[in-house]
């Protein structure tokens, strides 16, 4: 029985720290915006220039081949949706749809 | 008649004649503009994406006056679709037309609209401009263009484009300009020439 809860114990706290990471990979968000009115350069810049002006995004990677804009947020930081709509809405263009790679992971 | 189906001719083929007069929130452009009747040199900037402040500077080769306006640029309407975009702008602006010494008051103002996609882009925009003794015009351009291959953003991109020139007040009124847009990243260049004309250069950046 003492071995039984050893082990038992033993493979708990093992197993700890891959809970930690699976819950800390829930938690950053590679945020994929599909976007109405992407076009060209410009358009693709002015989202770029919205978004860097926040000091908790890590990276902008505009597709226009896509319409899509992937948010690299930096570690820890969040940015909900309401958010990036008005980001986007700001830049000129409109939110079609927003997919964050938790939601991909659960 | 002759000048209905010019007018109808320029409205159908409309395309984009300039880069986008008004940026994103706290962007700068600089428009340098080329052409047989006029010189200008246009700086505005953006405090929303729907309108924008500047200075315009041109010169009007007509009649060898400079002219210096506050412009206002303003987007009227935004239709973002998937792969496409069309825009409705009013550009205005006031200020003083100048020839040796002779000061007269000046003002425009005129629509702009433009669809476009990654291919292919169309637009139209006119012009009316009153500066009292100096010059008076009524002007038209459109343009239709064709992307010969498409880019991503970031990658050199290649427009084919025609620019028709309507000027109801001028002997020799209708002209149209073959031209070539290269357009990478924040700068955007044009360059075309006319036979009847002469040549074209516009240069936009935008930071």
């Amino acid at each position: 029985m003492r071995l039984f809860l050893l082990t038992f114990a033993t493979l708990g706290f093992l197993t700890l720290p891959a809970q930690a990471d699976h819950a800390a990979a829930a938690q950053v968000h590679d945020i994929t915006v599909k976007v109405n009115g992407l076009v060209c350069d410009f358009c693709a810049r002015a989202v770029e220039k919205v978004f860097g002006e926040r000091a908790d995004v890590e990276g902008i990677d505009v597709d226009l081949d896509t319409h899509s804009v992937t948010i690299d947020m930096k570690e820890g930081a969040d940015i909900t949706d309401e958010e990036i709509t008005k980001l986007i809405t700001d830049s000129g263009y409109n939110v079609v749809e927003i997919t964050r790679a938790a939601d991909k992971t659960e | 008649m002759r000048q209905i189906i010019v007018m109808v001719l320029i409205l159908l083929f409309a395309l984009p004649v300039q880069a986008r007069p008004v940026s994103y929130p706290g962007g700068w452009t600089v428009m340098l503009m080329n052409d047989v009747d006029i010189n200008s040199l246009h700086i505005h900037y953006s405090p929303t994406a729907t309108y924008s402040v500047g200075v315009r500077h041109e010169y009007l080769r007509g009649s060898k006056a400079n002219v210096d306006t506050a412009a206002v640029n303003y987007l009227i309407k935004r239709w973002n679709m998937p792969a496409a975009q069309a825009n409705l702008y009013i550009k205005s602006g006031a200020g003083i037309a100048y020839d040796d010494g002779e000061y007269d008051p000046a003002a425009y103002t005129g629509f702009a609209a433009d669809w476009e996609n990654r291919r292919f882009f169309t637009g139209y925009e006119n012009r009316f401009f009153w500066a009292d003794q100096t010059e008076k015009f009524i002007k038209h351009k459109a343009r239709v263009g064709v992307a010969p291959y498409v880019g991503d953003y970031g990658d050199l991109h290649t427009w084919l484009m025609l620019q028709a020139d309507y000027d109801a007040g001028a002997d020799d009124n209708f002209s149209v300009t073959p031209l070539v847009r290269f357009f990478k990243g924040p700068a955007l260049l044009e360059a075309g020439y006319n036979l009847d004309d002469g040549a074209l250069f516009n240069f936009v950046y935008r930071f």
